[in-house]
């Protein structure tokens, strides 16, 4: 650990400005929140738990943070599994083409959304199906999948296969070997597939507008319709919001599972 | 073991099921009432819609009101099918409805056999400018900043004053139909007519350096944020910080105002005609009117109407103030609409 | 040399009928219905036609915004690049708990800002009388205040800070996984700790750089929310004319079209990239 401390303290003024870069706007957001003022102004004159209020006041806000998190819930579980899958059958599956097929399988990214949701209600429409939850839950899974897909390939990428060579030497069977060995490596990949995948639907907006009912919105949906016509605080506050539950989401995932975890092996 | 049912289990049976009953009946009831789909605005408008006007228009129809708030609207009703469209009647401003009209996509005319209330309107509300009927409209003039040392506009040529280079803003104009109204106003100021194009090009040059925004909520902020002191506005826009004390306020040019229409309007293939119309109606009563009105300071269609005396002096509520509204020709705009952004984007861009 | 494929192959399955069914069959369709002169929907009598792309081709502003699409996208990808990995390094080297913890947070934090919300937050920042200028033009750093917004430089910066999160999170894996020790063998081996991280750490991390970059690029060329916000007039990228056509002119058929050729051009652009820095990153496998 012989790094020069000049070297060391560019090291880390540097990320310490990358960090400011990062969490500025963050600043911005909560002062718009505790800001008595209708709009944006820095710095602030004041501190007003108004905004939240109205926040928390509003039935339809509250609705639609639930349907969120429940959209959200139910995405992570569908895209870990199809995602995950896929990602160990590009790995160890030689299909031919397989690196061709990874690239395809970003391609619901490189879509502008709003196309994405047009086609979705388009096809729904087609079919005489309406517009039913699950077409949004399927809506937003497509872009998250590829999140899963990329975090699991990651994993499997350097997986030293003589783990499993060994524990096959060893006398396990194939499918014990998968359950017991290969899961437990790839898990931290799929978590933080996961975790994007939580954060993609929680946040997604342009398919949404399309696939959501009446009265079953989703918090972006909701707040993107609230900003056009009214442009206050408490879109901010509903910000703030968000980031403070989804945070709480990862620390319980943390406690949990161990998130250091998911950054090595 | 005996399966003789005890006297207490079966008295426990038969309130369960009289209750389930009590609970059942009002519900199967309910899913007979037939459904209206319509479309509304956020902010403000929605929550004064769905928390009094929508319940009232539900118990005295005796209907279900599902309202979709999630904007855009049109692309939905377009990718539905025509006989099953996703909405019965469709709330959009002027050109969008003008639009939807050219697609088929709602009926073009509504008279007074559908809609009573229409005898009572102003006559811009069903003028040959609008496809479907205007329930309330703003003027679109110039909102400036009285704290900036500014003569109040007094013409909309102000706008394009030098001192104000930098400082003025206006709207993306494929996006936004104020923008849209404003463009082809320049038409008529610089030159033959709305028509007049050219004229009006020459005139958007004049105006950059210019901020652009998307939509009306921006333009407010921009104003209040002083990072614009002059700016193309409707006057709903400035008068709802009215008791705020914010330094900003409305200038009517002498020229005339733009209105920006709330229209309704109706799809062919709803199944619920009658209700849909019933609902337009039921829009134009005075008491529903002044409610609305007054809630976001829109200017109401039907003469009938007697505001509050601070909403009576601002608002366009009597005949003398309502000719000072200019309508346009969405028709005619919307044929040309692509040409218009490609050749404003190029101007704009530099 | 049988390379058979494996039964594990079957895995994929799930994941094929789920993008065959919804996002295939879809676009498909969307793409049928741009070569089409009305929607099959609403009208009986439809007929094949070409306006559509023909229309894309002559008129160079698709050609422009596109290229524009491209290098915008080209442009944040390298600036996220640039500035995620640093911040990728310190959170896969940190080795305190709650340290670690922190930092995760502080980069994941700004994910679920909102896209909306959080362009308002960088307006506020980055206009001319936002927070930027105020201070530049009071500490009389500037005589004017600097044209950060309504241009590609106020766009560039906005998407950066969206997506850098996202590239450190993918680094962050892969750089973690990267024996230390290799460094320090390096280091003990008499080279500078700049040196070792070129020529250790560097290449180790090809794998985690190409498959983040990918993400970034693939992100940002479908952006619109934000160049839409921050650009003003002066940017228009192929998703901008998208959602003008859908949400303001209504034109579906058309905005299906230039629809399939952003794709198409990102699907080429994407499997080329990966070729080549795919066998870049297998070159330098190490045994």
């Amino acid at each position: 650990m012989a790094r020069g401390t000049l070297g060391r303290r560019v090291y880390l003024a540097a990320n310490g400005a990358i960090l400011f870069f990062l969490l500025a706007p963050l600043a911005v957001v909560a002062v718009f929140a505790l800001n008595p003022t209708p709009f944006i102004q820095f710095p602030p004159v004041g501190v007003t738990t108004r905004w939240f209020q109205k926040f928390f006041a509003s039935p339809e806000f509250m609705n639609s943070l639930w349907l969120s998190l429940q959209v959200a819930g139910a995405v992570v579980v569908l895209a870990t599994f199809i995602g995950a899958a896929a990602a160990l059958a590009l790995a160890r599956g030689r299909l031919p083409g397989s690196r061709v097929l990874t690239a395809l399988f970003l391609a619901p990214l490189m879509l502008p959304a709003i196309l994405t949701g047009l086609a979705l209600f388009q096809v729904f429409q087609l079919l005489g199906l309406g517009r039913p939850t699950w077409a949004l839950v399927i809506g937003h899974t497509l872009v998250a999948v590829p999140y899963v897909m990329r975090t699991t390939l990651a994993v499997l990428s350097d997986f030293d296969r003589r783990i499993e060579e060994a524990a096959a030497i060893l006398g396990a069977s194939p499918g014990r070997i998968f359950f017991e060995v290969t899961l437990p490596i790839i898990r931290p990949g799929v978590i933080a597939g996961g975790i994007f995948a939580f954060i993609v639907s929680f946040d997604q907006f342009p398919i949404s507008l399309f696939l959501v009912t009446p009265n079953r919105e989703t918090l972006p949906v909701v707040l993107f319709n609230y900003m056009k016509f009214d442009l206050d605080g408490a879109i901010a506050a509903a910000s703030m919001v968000s980031i403070l539950l989804a945070l709480a989401v990862v620390v319980l995932i943390d406690r949990l599972v161990g998130l250091r975890a998911t950054m090595r092996i | 073991m005996s399966t003789r049912i005890s006297r207490r289990a079966a008295l426990g049976a038969l309130t369960a099921a009289t209750a389930l009953g009590a609970f059942g009946r009002p519900h199967v009831a309910r899913a007979q009432a037939p459904t209206l789909k319509i479309t509304t605005w956020g902010g403000k408008w929605g929550e004064v819609m769905k928390g009094e006007v929508l319940p009232a228009f539900e118990k005295e129809f005796k209907c279900k009101v599902e309202v979709d708030q999630a904007f855009p609207y049109l692309p939905k009703l377009q990718a539905s099918a025509k006989n099953t469209p996703i909405y019965d009647v469709l709330h959009a401003n002027s050109n969008e409805q003008w639009r939807a009209a050219v697609d088929g996509l709602v009926v073009e005319k509504i008279t007074q056999k559908e809609v009573p209330n229409i005898k009572d309107v102003y006559p811009y509300a069903v003028s040959d400018k609008i496809a479907g009927v205007t329930i309330f409209t703003s003027a679109i003039g110039l909102g400036y900043r009285t704290d900036k040392g500014l003569t109040p506009p007094k013409s909309w040529k102000d706008l394009a004053d030098p001192k104000l280079a930098g400082q003025r803003g206006g709207y993306q104009i494929p996006v936004n139909s104020l923008g849209q109204s404003h463009l082809m106003l320049l038409g008529q100021l610089y030159g033959k007519g709305m028509t007049d194009l050219d004229a009006a090009y020459k005139a958007l040059e004049q105006l950059k350096p210019i901020k652009l925004v998307d939509f009306t909520g921006q333009m407010e902020k921009m104003l209040l944020q002083a990072e614009v002191v002059m700016g193309v506005i409707h006057d709903s826009g400035v008068y709802r910080y009215d008791g705020q004390n914010q330094p900003i306020e409305f200038a009517a040019p002498a020229e005339g105002v733009l209105s920006l229409e709330q229209v309704l309007n109706v799809t062919p293939g709803s199944k619920v005609k009658e209700l849909a119309y019933g609902y337009i109606d039921y829009m134009l009563r005075p008491d529903v009117q002044k409610k609305l009105a007054e809630a976001v300071w829109y200017s109401p269609a039907n003469k009938d109407v007697k505001l509050d005396a601070k909403y009576d002096a601002k608002l366009y509520n009597t005949p003398e103030k309502v000719a000072q509204l200019i309508q346009v020709d969405w028709k005619w705009y919307n044929e040309r609409k692509d040409e218009v952004d490609a050749r404003v984007a190029r101007i704009l861009r530099g | 040399m049988t390379t058979r494929i494996s039964p594990v192959a079957w895995l994929a399955a799930p994941a094929g009928l789920f993008f065959v069914l919804f996002f295939l069959l879809p676009f498909g369709v969307m793409a049928l219905f741009s070569a089409l002169d009305g929607n099959p929907l609403q009208r009986p009598n439809v007929t094949f036609t070409g306006r559509n792309y023909a229309r894309i081709l002559d008129d160079s502003l698709y050609v422009e915004s596109l290229l524009s699409t491209l290098k915008i996208g080209a442009v944040t990808t390298l600036v996220a690049l640039l500035l995620g990995y640093p911040l990728a390094h310190w959170l896969a080297r940190m080795r305190s708990r709650a340290g670690h913890a922190l930092l995760l947070m502080a980069v994941i934090a700004p994910m679920l800002t909102g896209i909306v919300v959080r362009t308002f937050a960088w307006i506020t920042i980055l206009s001319d009388k936002g927070v930027v200028n105020a201070t530049l033009v009071g500490l009389g750093l500037a005589s004017a205040p600097l044209p950060l917004m309504y241009n590609e430089l106020g766009t560039v910066i906005a998407l950066v800070h969206i997506y850098v999160p996202f590239m450190v999170l993918t680094l962050a894996g892969v750089i973690g996984r990267i024996d230390e020790r290799l460094e320090e063998a390096a280091m003990s081996l008499g080279a500078s700790p700049i040196r070792a991280f070129l020529e250790v750490t560097l290449p180790l991390s090809l794998p985690g750089i190409l498959a983040g970059s990918l993400l970034v690029f693939a992100l940002a060329i479908s952006a619109y929310v934000t160049p839409y916000l921050m650009g003003g007039q002066q940017v228009l990228t192929l998703p901008m004319l998208i959602y003008q056509q859908v949400a303001a002119t209504f034109n579906l058929a058309f905005a299906g079209a230039l629809g399939v050729v952003l794709l198409v051009v990102s699907i080429v652009l994407v499997i080329a990239y990966n070729h080549v820095l795919g066998s870049m990153a297998r070159r330098e496998d190490l045994a």
